[in-house]
């Protein structure tokens, strides 16, 4: 009926007329993270952004996001984003590359403390406890290697999150015969290892890690020894031809939960996703270069590091109780090396000490 | 030109308003508070439906265990559902009715020897606004007792006849859950992403409220002509004034029974002034069949107030 489509047609339109229309679209400026919102944390932004740094790779590709825990130039990063750091530099936010050393890695927690010594001065974060946190309460970080303030909240409650092992995202023949010809590739995962490194269905894989493999069974064992961010050298056969490539695992948990690339994460997910002693949940929208970038509170204080970006509504940061205490030691231990001669006269020192025990009795 | 919203369009229903545009860190700290305040008492009525092959959310709205959900859930009317209570309890559902056009379906609690938790909904679908403060939960990726409910405070980023979009990042699992305001009340029930992170598709209360009786009688819903939400029955244009004139009443209309005539001059609906078209269309299909409006009008330079219930658009369109 005519009557009825003049008002729907009507209804189609929609326009704004007001600063903003009920119906919206809200303007991004006033959307949770957009620039009218954030203007709430104004007061700690340059402070957040100052504590954060950017991992680049010999090219200058961003890697990951790091976090000054020091003046004098040690920063944490995800260990598992990090693979080659004597090519790989830490760029400020205002664009000045620098070299550094690794001064601890700690698989456990996948992070690494490194240290700039050509800078005059960083800005450490202020570290203050997670254990307040409750669900609902506003966090902010840095996004872009220090670059963007971003606030979320905490989403979750906080928790261990157990590790399943890595994966190359490859389903295998599984011929059982093992007559020493390889492992035929079934099928490749969308955004995995495998994916990543070029292999593809019908590559035989011939050794893996120098091990000559005839069965699936031995593929999984080598992998799943493994953990998350190791590289692992693959020959495998292409059509007759002999080739190879070095594949980068990742936690088998989020490969196999996104076959199909039904992700849908928005930016990809990070290497490690699993494997983490306690964890804070929350929902910033970050992506996985933007791990390694500091958790705090509206305050400006620091709770915990961001670790590993999950899926389209998760991020995982690693609550500072979990890594401060260690942190502060390799510090410390980075700062005053114990010297041989000291360790010699506390050898000799033990030898002396022990005496005949009389009985008390 | 007048800006018939400023002000009463940002004195946003709980706390929050951003009159001048920026947010304070005063603001952000009450959202907290309120959310804070607000979710014990809402999560034990949000659960984890499981049926062969899925996983999803749902929300308890009544005290004898209705649940809304996503018509894509439940797919058809007597599923068996199995249920996973905030504590882990797992309990029997069986699902509803359903609206294929605009994924909003029910489901009941089997267990009827006691009341159940529940969160209200919001019956005046027109309060939500763009820029509003609200609330998403449920069981992205699905249960982990560990992890618990998953939260996500954001903003309500546009409202349609049928839908909400919020900048709640939602992924598979969630399906089914519920966007609260910060009153507590259901404003949306979770029903499908696009890849940005804002863009995440809610079903709003309009579609329930409009078919609740055919949703709570097992019906499915796939037809409605035009996915519209109240219904008034009269056909208007803007004219050469600027004013939105009746060009016909329908005859039997909710219009025609609330007193509208040829030749009025709508001025405003609920006390919100009507400048086109396109807002007074708005202001009737955002509301739901049933609601109770307050139309002035204007007629022979005199002014009307005239109450008007909102029907159901007929149905004869439906095949």
């Amino acid at each position: 009926m005519q009557i009825r489509t003049l008002l729907l047609l009507a209804a189609t339109a929609g326009i704004a007329l007001g600063d903003i229309d009920p119906r919206g679209p809200l303007p991004e400026t006033h959307r949770t993270n957009g620039s009218a919102t954030l203007s709430a944390v104004d007061a700690v932004k340059a402070n957040v952004l100052r504590s954060t740094a950017t991992l680049v790779d010999e090219k200058g590709g961003h890697l990951i996001a790091t976090t000054w825990v020091s003046d004098d130039g040690y920063f944490l990063a995800p260990a598992s984003a990090i693979v080659k750091p004597e090519k790989d530099k830490l760029r400020l936010p205002e664009g000045r590359s620098f070299p550094f050393k690794v001064v601890h890695r700690a698989p456990d927690l996948d992070l690494l403390l490194g240290k700039v010594s050509d800078l005059p001065k960083t800005q450490a974060v202020n570290w203050t406890t997670s254990r307040s946190l409750n669900m609902g309460q506003w966090l902010c970080t840095s996004k872009g290697g220090g670059q963007e303030l971003r606030i979320g909240v905490i989403s979750a409650l906080r928790r261990q999150i157990p590790g399943m092992g890595a994966a190359l995202g490859i389903r295998m023949d599984e011929d059982q015969s093992g007559k020493g010809k390889g492992v035929k590739i079934m099928g490749v995962a969308a955004d995995s290892p495998a994916e990543s490194a070029g292999l593809k269905i019908n590559d035989v894989i011939v050794s893996l890690a120098g091990k000559t493999v005839a069965r699936f069974q031995e593929v999984h064992d080598i992998v799943s020894r493994r953990q998350p961010g190791e590289e692992i050298e693959v020959h495998y056969r292409r059509k007759d031809k002999d080739e190879s490539c070095t594949v980068r695992l990742a936690s088998r948990t989020k490969v196999l939960s996104n076959w199909d690339g039904e992700d849908f994460a928005n930016g990809g997910i990070s290497i490690r996703t699993d494997n983490f002693p306690e964890i804070l949940q929350h929902d910033i929208p970050l992506g996985p270069e933007d791990m390694g970038s500091p958790l705090l509170d509206l305050n400006g204080r620091a709770v915990g590091i961001n670790i590993s970006r999950v899926d389209r509504v998760t991020t995982f940061a690693l609550p500072m109780e979990t890594f401060w205490t260690k942190v502060q030691q390799w510090i410390a231990e980075d700062r005053k090396p114990p010297q041989p001669v000291v360790v010699e006269e506390v050898k000799k020192a033990v030898r002396v000490v022990p005496q005949p025990v009389k009985s008390v009795k | 030109m007048a800006l018939p919203f400023c002000g009463g369009a940002l004195a946003l229903e709980g706390p929050g308003g951003m009159a001048n545009g920026k947010a304070t860190l005063a603001e952000l700290l009450k959202v907290q508070k309120t959310v804070q305040d607000m979710l014990p008492g809402v999560k034990p009525a949000v659960v984890n439906i499981q049926l062969r092959g899925g996983t999803a959310s749902g929300v308890i709205v009544s005290s004898d265990g209705l649940i809304m959900t996503a018509a894509h859930v439940s797919e058809e009317p007597g599923k068996d559902l199995r249920i996973y209570l905030a504590d882990g309890k797992m309990v029997r559902a069986v699902s509803l009715g359903l609206d294929k056009t605009t994924d909003a379906a029910l489901a009941k609690m089997k267990d009827q020897s006691h009341p159940w938790p529940y969160v209200p909904i919001l019956r005046d679908t027109a309060q939500v606004v763009a820029g509003q403060w609200c609330v998403a939960l449920g069981h992205p990726g699905g249960l982990d007792p560990k992890r618990g409910l998953v939260l996500r405070v954001g903003k309500v980023v546009k409202q349609t006849a049928n839908s909400l979009q919020s900048d709640c990042v939602l992924m598979g699992g969630d399906s089914g859950g519920p966007l609260l305001n910060l009153r507590g009340e259901v404003i949306g029930i979770h029903s499908q992403i696009w890849q940005a992170r804002d863009q995440n598709m809610h079903v709003s209360m309009a579609p329930f409220l409009r078919s609740w009786d055919e949703l709570k009688g097992s019906q499915v819903i796939k037809v409605w002509g035009t996915g519209s939400g109240g219904y008034l029955g009269a056909a208007t244009e803007l004219d050469a004034q600027g004013k939105v004139a009746v060009l016909e009443v329908i005859t039997g209309s909710p219009a025609e029974k609330g007193g509208l005539k040829v030749g009025d001059f709508i001025e405003a609906v609920n006390g919100t002034q009507m400048l086109d078209q396109d807002k007074f269309a708005e202001a009737i299909r955002s509301r739901a069949a049933g609601d109770l409006i307050t139309l002035k009008v204007q007629r022979s330079n005199a002014t009307r107030t005239l109450e008007v219930k909102l029907g159901a658009r007929p149905k004869e369109d439906e095949s």
